[in-house]
């Protein structure tokens, strides 16, 4: 067996499962957490604090948004970049298909491919600039986050560089770096793709059984 | 040596002969598709057809001179242009050898083309003076200027070693860019390394990397190098974009400019003034703008080759593509030098958005002054001297 077979084959299957059960090891061990009992009488609706706060912090609000215009949109672009990249280019749909679960979807053109990869790069890097510009950011930001942001931008940098699908050694570079993503992933702030809803949620039914209105 | 540059003497010449009569080959092909070989397949005029053409000088004329233009005739195609008649090929045995045919079709004899979408130029012989301007002249020293600035570079800090701040920090710091400045500028930067590396890449990749890395290596890392830059070509226009119109504030050119020139920007011992962007800034922000606009232009031509069909103009792009990006190489790698280990105290106005008191009134002093409302007092010379007000507050 080949390194690039090696790399296709069982590193693949290897990264993946470290990937799932790190998550869900990660994602149950925060529920299990749980809350202090709060013995003060409801105000209002947990439950629909849970869903008020993770559909309000979507958008940012007046005060900030003028602060922060720069980096909420870099925020959108990568992350609805990234998400289209991963499930819709059309490399990666015809892997899913072949690879993981049999079924396919239907694949963006490759000018849709290049136009969602330049929009996620865009944000990618004015996020990351923005990391080591503010005084702030710099101060809270560490190894984790720098370490997170550089492997999901080589990933996706060498994704492109293979997009001619001609070398079989580029192929084997991006699924490489995946795989040390992958592994990566699940012992890292690159968690927060999962537990995003769990913190806005917590917040938002604290505040929502409180009668607070977010 | 002479050679070379004829041949890129050569292709200027005819590509600005081109662009002088551009209208003619960009109206349509087609008509140019004439005589190839006979007077029966070459008539003098061609045939008119009803679909509109564009003026003539005639025709401007005329209505300068309030005169009426014939309507048919406006509504009528040009005539082609003459056709330089090609001699029959007889073969071998015949009056006319093939010499001659090439001959002609080299200088520029049209044939019947064998579809609508063919151009019936048959030779376009600047090619072959693009191709040697490419080869001979641009591959083999455009990389010499970033190389040799980047050695005059190494030199200088040699020489001169890191400029210091006179008296040291003052410990005091003035706001200097914005945190959309920052990341303005870190954006454009950054893109810029990826399409500086990935296009040096492709540029001097074949006579530079190939001896080196070998064919498979170097087939896939150009591989790689002409999908990245081509994926970064857009996203580079949009910094483009962006840090123009953030920095274009402040860096129109003023009288303390022509100062700061005359006065060496500080380096012939005296001090240079310069407000919140000194001339030699506001020389690589107009640089960015102009040459980063034409590397843009180029490169959307180069990317999109369907935009132009003239395929002069395509070749005219990769050589002005080339010459801008070993400019704009060239003098990013001063401004990176001198913005980080050439000069104490400048990098931190775009990593912190701040600098040092006294760093702003010995490189900035007319900023300085309207910043802060003091007086700038310099030293005596160019040294690294402290000047005295620096000196009273260091003790």
């Amino acid at each position: 067996m080949g390194l690039v077979e090696f790399i296709e084959g069982p590193a693949f299957w290897f990264a993946l499962a470290v990937f799932v059960a790190g998550a869900l090891w990660r994602f149950v061990g925060i529920i299990r957490i749980g809350h202090k009992p709060d013995l003060a009488p409801p105000k209002g609706s947990a439950g629909w604090g849970w869903i008020r706060g993770n559909l309000r912090h979507f958008f940012p609000r007046g005060l900030f948004a003028e602060r922060t215009w720069m980096h909420v949109l870099g925020g959108y672009a990568f992350h609805l970049g990234l998400f289209a990249v991963m499930f819709f280019a059309a490399p990666h749909v015809d892997f899913i298909r072949e690879r993981l679960i049999g079924v396919g979807w239907p694949a963006l053109p490759r000018w849709g491919f290049i136009i969602a990869a330049e929009i996620a790069f865009a944000g990618l890097i004015v996020l990351w600039v923005r990391r080591f510009s503010d005084p702030v950011m710099r101060l809270i930001s560490d190894w984790d986050d720098h370490v997170g942001s550089w492997l999901t931008f080589l990933v996706m940098l060498t994704g492109c560089l293979a997009l001619e699908r001609a070398h079989v050694s580029l192929r084997a570079l991006h699924m490489g770096l995946v795989e040390l993503w992958l592994i990566y992933f699940p012992f890292s702030r690159l968690m927060h793709a999962f537990t995003f809803m769990l913190s806005r949620g917590a917040t938002g039914a604290s505040y929502g059984r409180k009668g607070m209105t977010l | 040596m002479l050679r070379q540059w004829m041949a890129g003497l050569t292709f200027a010449l005819s590509v600005m002969l081109s662009a002088a009569f551009s209208v003619a080959p960009m109206v349509a092909p087609a008509q140019e598709a004439n005589a190839p070989g006979s007077e029966a397949e070459a008539p003098a005029t061609a045939p008119a057809t009803d679909k509109p053409r564009p003026g003539t000088l005639e025709d401007i004329l005329r209505r300068q001179q309030g005169l009426k233009l014939d309507p048919e005739r406006l509504l009528r195609r040009p005539a082609p242009p003459a056709p330089i008649p090609l001699p029959p090929q007889l073969g071998t045995l015949g009056r006319q050898s093939d010499a001659d045919l090439w001959r002609a079709l080299k200088s520029g004899a049209y044939a019947r083309p064998s579809s609508d979408t063919a151009s019936g130029k048959l030779m376009q012989t600047a090619g072959e003076e693009w191709r040697r301007l490419r080869r001979e002249v641009i591959l083999k020293y455009a990389p010499w200027l970033p190389a040799g600035v980047l050695g005059l570079l190494v030199l200088f800090y040699l020489i001169r070693g890191r400029i210091r701040i006179r008296g040291g920090r003052s410990g005091r710091t003035i706001p200097r860019f914005s945190m959309s400045h920052r990341i303005a500028h870190w954006f454009l930067a950054s893109v810029f390394i990826l399409m500086a590396i990935s296009g040096l890449m492709i540029l001097i990749g074949r006579p530079v990397l190939l001896p080196l890395l070998g064919h498979e290596v170097h087939s896939v890392l150009l591989s790689a190098a002409l999908q990245g830059h081509n994926l970064f070509g857009p996203v580079f226009i949009l910094a483009l974009l962006i840090a123009i119109v953030r920095f274009m504030r402040g860096n129109f050119f003023q009288w303390a400019d022509v100062k700061w020139i005359l006065r060496g920007g500080g380096m012939l011992g005296v001090h240079a003034p310069a407000h919140h962007y000194n001339f030699g800034e506001k020389t690589w922000y107009w640089i960015v703008v102009f040459v980063g606009l034409g590397m843009a232009a180029t490169g959307l031509l180069l990317e999109f080759p369907w935009l132009v069909e003239t395929l002069l103009y395509h070749q005219l792009a990769t050589i002005l593509h080339a010459l801008g990006a070993v400019v704009m190489i060239a003098v990013a790698l001063g401004h990176i030098y001198i913005g980080s280990i050439g000069m104490e105290g400048a990098l931190d106005s775009m990593l912190k958005g701040e600098v040092d008191e006294n760093w702003a009134r010995e490189h900035h002093d007319l900023w300085y002054e309207q910043v802060t409302g003091k007086k700038a007092v310099h030293g005596g010379g160019g040294d690294d001297t402290p000047p005295p007000a620096a000196a009273a507050e260091q003790t």
